[in-house]
């Protein structure tokens, strides 16, 4: 067992080595592919701690990413000020709204919640293309991230990624991680025990709005465009949720395997987007009525392995 | 005040017959959501994929839209009926998240086929009755298409009514509603009724869907515009009554043209959200619930 963790940990850091010296040997073709892994991780892990483990599903996440693209683009462009700061601002900003909307959107359960964050991130694309300020439906050029290396633009976003991972493995097994299990398990008994359901939740609420508009910032610097439709559309959801569905619900590397797949399908059929999300959504459904707990939940109750356990041993 | 009345009476009257269609629209939803208890996040595609059929069968017969629901409903109900046995049936009762997440999982796979087969262009079901209007008293004009489509939303609540306190099917799918164990035990085999109730709203969405492609543009992704007004009928209008979730309809329609009035063209579906967001934060049951 012992031979077996730190071989884990051995492959861990081969693994990190590989991604961190991609640029000197890969193509710049294979950066690109990494690069949108690592954003799509990112970004998928952060619905995943929402939907896997505080049983929220959102269909909102747009709503941050189009807050923390739009604060990159407004205060690099017409304040001047650094990018990563805007970056940092994006995210704030995304809290700030997430605890805006929390006081009504936690009155709604189950499927109210679903439609409720869903309805809120399409107030907020109405209101944006409907605002002079950033340009109407016209959209705003990033254009302080063409200073920016593409090399730069990768470091930021494999960071962003490993980052998110490490948070939501950090997370679980913190304070706040054992009650959102308990809550998963038995939701009235662990709050006969003294756990705050509400407050984990918003807690796991905040900080998924507030990593997912960061990383949106980091997106933005690679995409320089930002348009209310786009940012604010409900496709950037339908796709957390399905690599997060296809590769394991509820579980810390479901994501990454379920990233993966997205991007290379992407890649591969990438002058027929249709046709991607169609096989995706049949793989999705496929995978909800065959093997609910996704790809990674799976080879977990099988074989009993774990890369990343959030249980202390 | 009264010349403040007459000067809104265009929205109002618009906007009052806009919710007849957003009725429809949401009937069905209503339905599945009060019988099988699940939200079908695939509903505004349901509908959208009604008005592509009428637009292919328009073409193929060269008929006026309002034709093609002989055909468009039987296919749409049989298409329900099929989702439903096949699909949803097997993930019902294993928690929330399976059958939210599965309709979800259709409803972006219908709207990328629709997209391959028909490409992003904008459609629409045009006839003459698109562009008329009607002077009501000399002094609003009304379109011909929204008195259609009002119309037609009361002509099908009225018969889904009567069908379902008339007939067999309807007591049973009524009784599986109410208390699914009970219905059981009266011999009532409730997965086959649920796909029976799931091809009646799909039927709805038949008629939903031509009245819209009738009256404005549509494209394979305005799907989800639509579930967000279905869902907005239905909570505004409360679970339990078909005419609770018609006077949801009216008063989103209201909302809408009268924020459009109000505020610019732009915030139409704004004031829409706004009140759907309004009426789940403080009475999630909705305005008309009973209890």
């Amino acid at each position: 067992m012992k031979f077996l963790r730190s071989g884990r940990l051995y492959g861990i850091v081969l693994v990190m080595l590989a991604l961190i010296s991609l640029p000197y040997w890969a193509s710049r073709y294979w950066v690109l592919v990494m690069l949108l892994f690592s954003i799509n991780l990112a970004l998928s892990e952060m619905w995943n701690l929402l939907a896997g483990y505080s049983g929220l599903i959102s269909l909102g996440q747009q709503a941050f990413i189009g807050l923390g693209g739009y604060a990159l683009a407004v205060f690099s462009l017409y304040y001047g000020l650094p990018i990563w700061l805007s970056i940092i601002i994006g995210g704030t900003v995304s809290v700030l709204f997430a605890l805006l909307i929390s006081a009504p959107i936690f009155r709604m359960r189950g499927v109210y919640f679903a439609i409720g964050t869903w309805t809120v991130a399409e107030t907020l694309r109405i209101l944006f293309s409907n605002w002079k300020y950033v340009g109407y439906g016209m959209g705003l050029f990033v254009k302080p991230a063409y200073a920016l290396s593409f090399n730069t633009i990768y470091y930021t976003a494999l960071g962003a990624g490993i980052v998110s991972v490490a948070l939501v493995y950090f997370l679980l097994r913190s304070k706040l991680g054992l009650g959102l299990m308990a809550i998963r398990d038995e939701e009235t008994a662990s709050e006969t025990l003294g756990v705050d359901i509400f407050r984990c939740k918003l807690n796991c609420f905040l900080i998924s709005a507030g990593v997912t508009g960061a990383v949106s910032g980091v997106l933005y610097l690679h995409n320089i465009f930002i348009q209310p439709y786009s940012a604010f559309g409900i496709d950037w959801t339908v796709r957390l949720v399905f690599i997060t569905i296809i590769g394991g619900i509820g579980t810390i590397e479901g994501p990454i395997i379920g990233s993966f797949l997205y991007v290379f399908l992407h890649q591969w059929l990438s002058d027929y987007p249709s046709v991607s999300l169609l096989i995706l959504g049949v793989i999705a459904i496929g995978v909800i009525l065959v093997a609910p707990k996704g790809i990674m939940g799976t080879i977990q109750e099988k074989l009993g392995f774990e890369f990343l356990s959030p249980r202390r041993k | 005040m009264l010349s403040f009345l007459v000067e809104l009476k265009g929205p109002i009257v618009n906007g009052l017959l806009l919710g007849g269609l957003y009725g429809i629209i949401g009937i069905g939803m209503s339905m599945i959501f009060g019988i099988v208890r699940m939200v079908n996040l695939a509903h505004g595609d349901l509908v959208i994929l009604a008005s592509y059929l009428s637009l292919v069968t328009m073409a193929f017969f060269h008929v006026s839209p309002l034709i093609t629901l002989i055909l468009v409903i039987p296919v749409m109900c049989l298409i329900g009926f099929v989702i439903q046995y096949y699909l949803l049936n097997r993930v019902l009762g294993k928690g929330m998240n399976p059958p939210l997440l599965v309709a979800f999982g259709l409803s972006i796979i219908l709207q990328n086929l629709l997209l391959l087969i028909f490409t992003p262009d904008a459609r629409a079901l045009l006839t003459s009755i698109s562009v008329q209007t009607i002077p009501v008293g000399g002094f609003l004009n009304l379109p011909v298409v929204y008195l259609v489509d009002f119309i037609g939303s009361i002509i099908t609540i009225v018969l889904l009514s009567r069908f379902f306190n008339r007939t067999y099917m309807g007591k049973a799918i009524r009784a599986a509603s109410d208390d699914e164990g009970a219905a059981q035990l009266m011999g009532i085999n409730t997965k086959t009724i649920y796909a029976v109730a799931m091809g009646l709203a799909t039927g709805t969405a038949a008629v939903a869907g031509i009245l819209v492609g009738m009256t404005f543009t549509f494209y394979p992704h305005t799907g989800p515009e639509y579930l967000i007004i279905a869902f907005g009928v239905v909570i505004v209008g409360g679970l339990g009554s078909l005419f609770g979730t018609f006077f949801g309809g009216l008063i989103l329609g209201l909302a809408q043209l009268l924020g459009a009035h109000f505020l610019g063209p732009g915030f139409q579906l704004l004031s829409g959200y706004v009140i759907l967001l309004l009426v789940m934060t403080f009475k999630p049951t909705g305005l008309f619930a009973k209890g």
